[in-house]
């Protein structure tokens, strides 16, 4: 090689960085794009497992057709979009209104500030059964199609505003509090200097805790299986159950693979969204 | 792709068999308690007296759909073990149809001693795939300290409701099995028989017939009408069982396994209190129970087909149905056994009425597509009963879209010819 002595060096090292990563970069394949890429390939055949003499052949863009036509798959969008809007919602409200208070000093803060935490620690399906539980003692709750959606969005209230309250926490314990002070010298209100001070300073921390809790909340499944199994009827079915149900009940595999693209790409659109809007947040707090 | 991957884990995951000394077969099903112990007192039974074939339990998951899901996972992938499936009988057409489990009329099969309907809800294209081996019925339970007979027609269930729960105590009148699944379908095709409708002519939806109108609207008045309490719309067995036990309810329906729990005076409210019925029936039909229970059948992978029919055969034979039925209640599928005075002690209920509910036992439609269609029409019932929606619209959809999928897989209208 007609190279001179310093390239061939770099490049021997550059080889040997490549040799480095290699494991990372494959374990990445391995473990995101396969299974990503074989549900892709999945959704564009036919594959019931129940019947097996339809074998498996390629049908195109046939189960999109069908997801497109299917009012059960709108239906659970639909409940997946409320559900998201209603507990987020929920979630920042009550999550900002507990990390103000958890910020004051008090006596015992520190006691509140670790209880506060109790139901984000409890798994999931536990807290879904005690709240069934809880509301299958009274009539007719879980099994009236509006009604339902109440121990379902509160108890993911319950649970998830201690996550938010702690994110927001953290955001406004970077405030600084010579700005208060200047705000109060300047005669500002309680509500005027949280409008003006705390909430554009907190915004940061606003938007990453709507990003993980949109993400989270459109991905629902455990708490309404145990919750209502997305009854009655299929009024409270999201999106993750449904194509849960595709896959592992009917195991339509063809069919269940389109579903999961396409809550793929609805997450990933949101992701995307939230990127560049936090992006600018960022942006803006450091001009 | 898939299918090699799963044989190939299920070798790694199911070890290797012996080579020779006895053949091993394996059998698998629900193991849970006294049914659990009993089969296994069984197989070593046969074990025994059987020195070539060596049994071995797979347990499977309790809850039907879960161990539907893996029989099926296991079959498409070929697995030869386990040899021998405990079977729901609406599954039979579909398992067969799918080339999954083995014609058992090579075996000679003594398939006049059973009762006519268990056998018919295990053939498929007129040949037998799997071999009934306890018969489940949906029965009405009834207070015998509150009423004084079992009401015979839904009006006079409604007024005998009344007439029991005016005071507030038991609570509720009747409870049954309300949640979206398949017991809620089992359910239905009793109000459904007590009108005389049907789910499917051949190949035909009929679901949303009059008939079917009429039940569904029953069974949604009677929870309007407070006759049968809302929470059923989450109940599944266990609940109203629990219900009723403790003396909260008139009248349940549930299956044959209720009674031994409930007579345990230890557990029970409502021991020496009770009896059981035919379900009511309304203008224009009869008393229907929906069947259920438990087939074998041979994994058509298995390599051990003939030493599987032997098991199969022992299982089923006559006094192995009388110790099932001693010990966990279940109803035997041979007729000869109702003779058996044995029976009389071993069954809560006399075996003369026991046989008269299976005589008139309705099996599901007989079809490979049966999960399938069920699931449509569990939604709609469901739907209509928590009130989003008409009897009618929500019946009319259910057909529909029923209707749709059968002629999807050419199962449909103009392949009646096919059973």
């Amino acid at each position: 090689m007609p190279a001179a002595e310093p390239r061939g060096v770099e490049r021997s090292e550059a080889r040997l960085a490549y040799g480095m990563v290699a494991p990372a970069v494959a374990t990445i394949l391995l473990v995101a794009l396969f299974p990503l890429g074989w549900t892709i390939w999945e959704s564009f055949h036919l594959h019931d497992l129940r019947m097996p003499w339809l074998g498996q052949p390629f049908v195109g863009f046939e189960n999109y057709g069908e997801v497109l036509r299917d009012r059960r798959f709108w239906g659970a969008m639909g409940h997946t979009l409320w559900f998201a809007a209603a507990s987020v919602s929920l979630e920042l409200v009550l999550g900002c209104v507990l990390a103000l208070a958890m910020n004051r000093t008090f006596r015992g803060r520190a006691l509140v500030r670790a209880s506060i935490l109790i139901p984000w620690a409890i798994p999931t399906v536990v807290g879904a059964l005690v709240w069934r539980f809880m509301f299958e003692g009274l009539e007719n709750w879980l099994t009236h199609d509006r009604l339902a959606w109440v121990p379902v969005i509160l108890a993911d209230t319950w649970k998830e505003t201690p996550f938010v309250a702690l994110l927001l926490l953290a955001g406004l314990q970077g405030i600084d509090p010579t700005l208060y002070e200047a705000a109060r010298i300047d005669g500002a209100s309680a509500w005027r200097q949280f409008r003006f001070v705390t909430l554009p300073l907190l915004m940061p921390a606003i938007l990453v805790a709507l990003i993980f809790r949109t993400m989270n909340a459109f991905r629902v499944f455990d708490l309404i299986y145990v919750l209502t199994a997305g009854g009655p009827g299929t009024a409270t079915e999201p999106i993750a159950l449904y194509t849960f149900n595709s896959l592992m009940h009917n195991l339509r595999f063809g069919y269940g693979s389109t579903l999961s693209v396409l809550v793929f790409l609805v997450t990933f659109a949101l992701a995307l969204g939230y990127i560049r809007l936090l992006g600018g947040g960022l942006t803006e707090t450091r001009s | 792709m898939r299918s090699s991957w799963l044989a190939l884990l299920c070798l790694l995951g199911c070890g290797s068999e012996a080579v020779g000394g006895p053949t091993t077969v394996t059998v698998s099903g629900s193991v849970l308690g006294a049914e659990g112990r009993i089969l296994r007192r069984q197989l070593e039974r046969f074990d025994r007296e059987t020195p070539d074939v060596r049994v071995e339990m797979r347990p499977t998951p309790d809850a039907a759909d879960l161990r539907h899901q893996l029989y099926v996972q296991w079959l498409n992938a070929r697995a030869t073990d386990p040899d021998i499936l405990q079977v729901d009988a609406i599954w039979t057409p579909e398992f067969a149809a799918a080339g999954w489990i083995l014609p058992l009329d090579p075996f000679a099969p003594d398939t006049a001693a059973f009762f006519p309907v268990t056998i018919e809800a295990n053939r498929w294209q007129g040949e037998l795939f799997a071999l009934p081996w306890f018969v489940d019925v949906g029965m009405l339970y009834w207070r015998t300290d509150l009423l004084d007979r079992p009401p015979a027609t839904w009006e006079q269930l409604e007024r005998d409701v009344r007439r029991a729960t005016a005071d507030g105590s038991p609570r509720y009148g009747l409870v049954w099995q309300g949640a979206r699944y398949e017991g809620l379908v089992t359910v239905f095709l009793e109000y459904l028989g007590g009108f005389g409708g049907r789910i499917l002519d051949g190949g035909r939806v009929t679901v949303s017939e009059p008939p079917g109108v009429l039940a569904l609207t029953t069974m949604r008045d009677q929870i309007r009408r407070g006759v049968v309490p809302a929470r059923v719309l989450t109940w599944h067995e266990e609940e109203p069982r629990f219900a009723f036990q403790n003396g909260e309810a008139a009248l349940m329906r549930n299956w044959p396994y209720a009674v031994a729990p409930m007579q345990d005076s230890a557990d029970s409210r409502v021991a020496g209190r009770f009896a059981v019925a035919p379900m009511p029936a309304g203008p224009g039909g009869r008393h229907t129970a929906a069947f259920g229970g438990a087939q074998l059948a041979i994994n058509a992978f298995s390599p051990e087909a003939e030493a599987a029919w032997r098991v199969i055969d022992y299982l089923t034979r006559p006094e192995q149905m009388l110790e099932r039925a001693e010990i966990v209640g279940q109803f035997p599928t041979r007729t000869g056994v109702y003779d058996d005075p044995a029976l009389a002690e071993a069954l809560a209920i006399p075996p003369a009425q026991a046989r008269e509910i299976v005589e008139a036992a309705v099996p599901r439609p007989v079809t490979p597509v049966y999960t399938q269609l069920s699931e449509m029409l569990q939604i709609q019932l469901h739907r209509a009963l928590s009130g989003q929606a008409e009897p009618a619209a929500a019946l009319a959809r259910a057909a529909s879209e029923m209707q749709a999928l059968l002629d999807r897989v050419g199962l449909g209208r103009g392949a009646v010819a096919r059973r």
